[in-house]
């Protein structure tokens, strides 16, 4: 096992995990003193149901002091300043937030707001802004998974001002995280797959790029398997509790892992496409997450190939001669894209010429390569990348990411 | 894949630091958790090994002051913490450094507790209903020389025994200044009470994904490195690994519990002047053997940590517990080939046979135990007792 | 059991590392002014000032108190080393450099920046797309002043510069950093 020169690893998120675990949730609030929360979610979580099923849970042991439920699919400033103003009006001393990302960050957000007891959230961004402990936030993930629900980021978009800022402080992380089987059964198929690759870009990423270190590599070795052994299980067959109590763990366990592994090239480049184009972020990961393999192997060769073990299975592992593993482990992650776009009845996209947007038009057109790339260069996560990326290497990349063909690993310039 | 069955719960709060020039991060974060003035409690012991000089190099450039106090005794009780709590507050110290093993983590804990809250509130965290109020920050910097508890809810005073999660220390800073050497019998005592905690996590019927993580991750990094520590103990990285280790291994035992070998280990320990690491290694065997005759045995997980992958892949199915204890029992016999003194049975420890009649009591008895079948222990220690490696 | 308490205790005053901090300095005005000197004579780290905003000033410093080095762009859009006291400036990035040990792995080298960021070594403060710009001119003036064997411990991967460029902008950027820049 990988012991780094140096390295820093955290996680403070109780962890709540089972078939049963919403019903702990008036517990976990009364551990922390906090009696009224504001409940946070959006349409599409309250319309399947999932609200009703968690207010059925903890029953009368637990008074609510509101529900909001009209949080955008993008996280929203207004919104963030706008929910903190119903929070204080009912009395409300804590924040449950169920639903995916936007509903977590939003929730991260509402929290800045009313601890600091400001009427802004703009005035806490910055490093080092946030002193002290938030009020309390239950984390309840509707998908599995963005692994927000253990993350320190909360990314909150001003669309007045075209400004995207990111909040990153210990004092974001949520205080417990529920995972139950029951808030990702009636996740669509497509949705399924999308957000399962999307943790297994968390962990593999975090597994190979340049802050890895031996707690996130476990939890990501511990995620990989499980989304090995459940992902595709549950898209052909939505209704398997266990597997969808398996894949809510891996995302938490991805997300540990890279909250504090930090990610490479694939969200890098994800992250650029989507706010291009408008590609949800699981799509895009699953499209780079074999070109991120590819680009990096030079560097990071041995650590790829112990990916096989938990990727193919201990027999495929002791079969594969130790030169050839990175390259199954490629192909792995190339199979499971194609299984997946079988098994939703090719709505998973492969590649993203493939990728269409709500009106069935192609959501990247190539012409806008030039632009993804160009935005690519401003993202955090081109620091912890193993390989240096300039324009080109990013423009290379995202042109054999639209034609879903392998990179020509004789033009990846190596350092 | 393993799947648990029940509900689970897990959580680490600690925030862990390690390897090349850590220490020196400790104003920055200290700052991050609004405190500026610490006072740093060890023992006389480790002061002479210059830890004092250290810590003023890691401090020095950060203009904070820090108090140092040198005088934690091997078994302190409550009358050490009221002093030291008059200490604190004369001297208007927002935070504690516990730089060293059980005594010293035991008496930061319970410290931490007192100038959080009152002095009152000792009673509480006796009877295990401390509120769940965080704490001032309380940093741990443990060495190789191990009880087993440093990273845990439990603090053992000499007349108190206190449980307490929110006792458990923020911040965790491992770095090879504060990793010495240790000598060969105490780091192999500190190694094999690491392994009791990770094997018996991963055997505990109450295990989740987490605890597997972090056991496994405990498992390994002993396997991998303790010989070469033992044979080599200037290795600055694989003292690390080591001491990270212990860490992994604490946190699985404090989010599980106690087994049989960890608590009947202890119990042995004291009723005669061996670590309890050492004792545990020679029981380690028996009490694999014993989770052979059991249904439901996860054999397989427990292999792939003590064996690793390579090895895993290249065995075939129906491995299960007894590659386990080959391996153990390798691990056992090179150790005692390499420490003289190692006992080679509890035969050889002043133990008398009567003893064996309370043992399974006393082991019912220490902290961080799960419930214990007692005739189980009681046949664990009768197979420990008829053995000579 | 007071006085016993008290004979092992005593105050660690806050201290010194005056010659790290002496060379931690020094290092930081060089890069400082490298960096102004670069901008002048290297047509990729003038492009990435050209795309900042107008007048945007950066900071490379070290926690809690120094040394830093100041770098900025001024009216007319001039890179300009803008000394090493932030007190008074308008910075709009700030890399903190969390201690003088971790500065000082930076500045022997021993620590690419890479490495240093996936180490947690550094803080920063404002924009992100800056920052990543700010590296990007960082190390490319490593390639400068760094021999090959050093530079390539530096940054991730050391470029292919033509021979001629490169020793020609290195004396450029070594003489406009000891003499300053007009």
């Amino acid at each position: 096992m990988y012991l780094p020169g140096y390295y820093e690893y955290s996680c403070r998120v109780k962890i709540v995990a089972g078939h049963d675990a919403l019903e702990g949730i008036p517990a976990l609030l009364r551990h922390v003193g906090a009696r009224r929360p504001l409940l946070v979610t959006d349409k599409g979580v309250a319309g399947a149901g999932l609200m009703e099923i968690v207010r059925e849970a903890m029953g009368d042991r637990l008074e609510i002091g509101a529900v909001a439920d009209d949080v955008p699919p993008d996280s929203d400033l207004k919104v963030v300043n706008r929910l903190a103003a119903l929070y204080r009006e009912n009395g409300c001393d804590a924040m449950i937030a169920v639903g995916g990302g936007s509903v977590m960050d939003t929730a991260k957000g509402i929290n800045i707001v009313v601890s600091e007891r400001a009427d802004d959230l703009m005035k806490f961004s910055g490093a080092g802004a946030l002193k002290r402990p938030l009020k309390p936030l239950i984390a309840v993930p509707t998908t599995a998974g963005t692994g927000s629900e253990v993350t320190l980021v909360a990314v909150i978009k001003d669309h007045e001002r075209h400004l995207k800022m990111a909040f990153v402080s210990f004092f974001l992380l949520p205080d417990a995280a529920v995972l139950d089987s029951r808030m990702t059964m009636s996740l669509p198929a497509p949705i399924t797959a999308a957000t399962g690759m999307d943790a297994l870009t968390h962990a593999v990423e975090a597994y190979y790029c340049l802050s890895k270190n031996p707690l996130s590599d476990v939890t990501a070795l511990s995620a990989i398997g499980l989304i090995n052994g459940n992902l595709l299980k549950v898209v052909r067959n939505p209704s398997d509790r266990e597997g969808r109590l398996a894949m809510a763990n891996a995302a938490t366990l991805a997300g540990m892992a890279f909250s504090n592994s930090m990610v490479g090239m694939v969200h890098t480049l994800g992250h650029a496409t989507g706010s291009v184009c408008g590609v949800p972020h699981g799509v895009c990961m699953a499209i780079l997450l074999p070109f991120g393999l590819e680009y990096n192997r030079h560097k990071r060769d041995a650590v790829m190939g112990e990916l096989l073990f938990p990727i193919g299975g201990p027999g495929i592992y002791g079969q594969t001669a130790p030169e050839d593993r990175t390259n199954r482990v490629i192909a792995y992650v190339r199979q499971l894209n194609e299984d997946l776009h079988e098994a939703t009845e090719g709505r998973h996209a492969r590649f993203f010429g493939e990728v269409k947007d709500r009106e069935g038009n192609p959501a990247v057109p190539r012409e806008r390569l030039p632009d993804i790339a160009r935005t690519a260069l401003g993202d955090g996560s081109i620091f912890y990348n193993p390989e240096d990326l300039d324009y080109d290497d990013l423009l290379m990349v995202l042109e054999a990411a639209w034609e879903g063909m392998p990179l020509d690993t004789g033009r990846i310039r190596k350092g | 894949m393993f799947q648990s069955a029940h509900t689970f719960v897990f959580c680490s709060p600690a925030k862990v630091l390690s390897g090349n020039r850590a220490l020196e991060n400790l104003p920055v974060e200290l700052a991050g958790m609004d405190a500026c003035r610490p006072l740093i409690l060890t023992t006389a012991g480790l002061a002479a090994r210059g830890m004092e000089r250290i810590m003023a190099a890691a401090f020095a450039d950060s203009q904070l002051t820090v108090g140092f106090f040198a005088g934690v005794p091997p078994c302190p009780d409550r009358e050490l913490v009221r002093a030291l709590y008059g200490l604190y507050r004369d001297r208007g110290h927002d935070s504690l450094i516990a730089l060293g093993g059980g005594p010293v983590l035991t008496v930061a804990k319970a410290l931490n507790i007192a100038v959080s809250g009152e002095p009152e509130d000792l009673e509480a965290a006796a009877a295990g209903t401390l509120e769940s109020k965080e704490l001032r920050p309380l940093t741990a910097i443990p060495n190789l020389d191990l009880s087993g508890y440093e990273m845990t809810r439990y603090a053992d005073l000499a007349s108190l025994s206190l449980t307490a999660p929110t006792a458990i220390p923020r911040l965790l800073v491992l770095d090879h200044r504060t990793v010495p050497a240790e000598d060969r019998k105490t780091t192999a005592a500190g190694a094999l009470l690491v392994l009791t905690q990770a094997v018996e996590a991963l055997l505990h019927p109450g295990r989740n994904h987490l605890t597997d993580a972090y056991a496994y991750g405990a498992t390994r990094f002993i396997m991998e490195n303790l010989r070469m520590v033992i044979k080599n103990p200037s290795d600055r990285r694989r003292r690390l690994a080591l001491a990270n280790a212990a860490f992994f291994a604490q946190t699985a035992f404090d989010n599980l519990c106690g087994g049989k070998i960890f608590c009947l280990g202890m119990a042995i320990s004291r009723r005669c002047a061996i670590s309890p690491g050492l004792i545990m290694g020679l029981l380690i065997p028996h009490g694999l053997l014993m989770e052979m005759d059991r249904e439901e045995t996860p054999g397989k997980d427990l292999f792939l940590a003590v064996g690793g992958a390579e090895d895993y892949a290249l065995t075939g199915e129906g491995i299960g517990i007894r590659k386990t204890v080959d391996r153990f029992v390798e691990l056992l016999l090179e150790l005692q080939s390499l420490i003289p003194d190692y006992p080679r049975s509890i035969r050889d420890i002043g133990l008398k046979k009567s003893d064996l009649e309370e043992l399974p009591g006393a082991a019912d008895e220490i902290t961080g135990r799960g419930t214990l079948d007692l005739s189980e222990v009681r046949y664990l220690l009768d197979k420990a007792w008829e053995t000579r490696f | 059991m007071e006085s016993l308490t008290m004979e092992s205790f005593r105050e660690i005053p806050a201290g010194g590392k005056p010659v790290k901090r002496i060379y931690v300095a020094l290092m930081l005005w060089f890069v400082g002014r490298a960096i102004q000197a670069a901008a002048r004579v290297d047509q990729a780290v003038r492009e990435e000032f050209a795309a900042l905003p107008d007048e945007f000033t950066f900071s490379l410093g070290v926690l809690p108190r120094g040394p830093a080095m100041i770098v900025g762009k001024d009216e007319e859009g001039r890179v300009r080393y803008r000394g090493w006291r932030p007190a008074g400036q308008r910075i709009d990035l700030r890399m903190k450099i969390k201690n003088l040990e971790g500065a000082l792995l930076m500045f022997t080298f021993q620590e690419s920046t890479a490495v240093a960021t996936a180490r947690n070594r550094l803080i920063v403060d404002g924009e992100v797309p800056a920052a990543c710009a700010i590296v990007r001119i960082l190390d490319r003036v490593e390639v400068y002043l760094l021999p090959k064997i050093i530079a390539k411990l530096a940054v991730k991967r050391y470029p292919d510069w033509p021979w001629e460029e490169k020793i020609g902008n290195r004396i450029r950027i070594y003489a406009g950093a000891i003499l300053g820049c007009r």
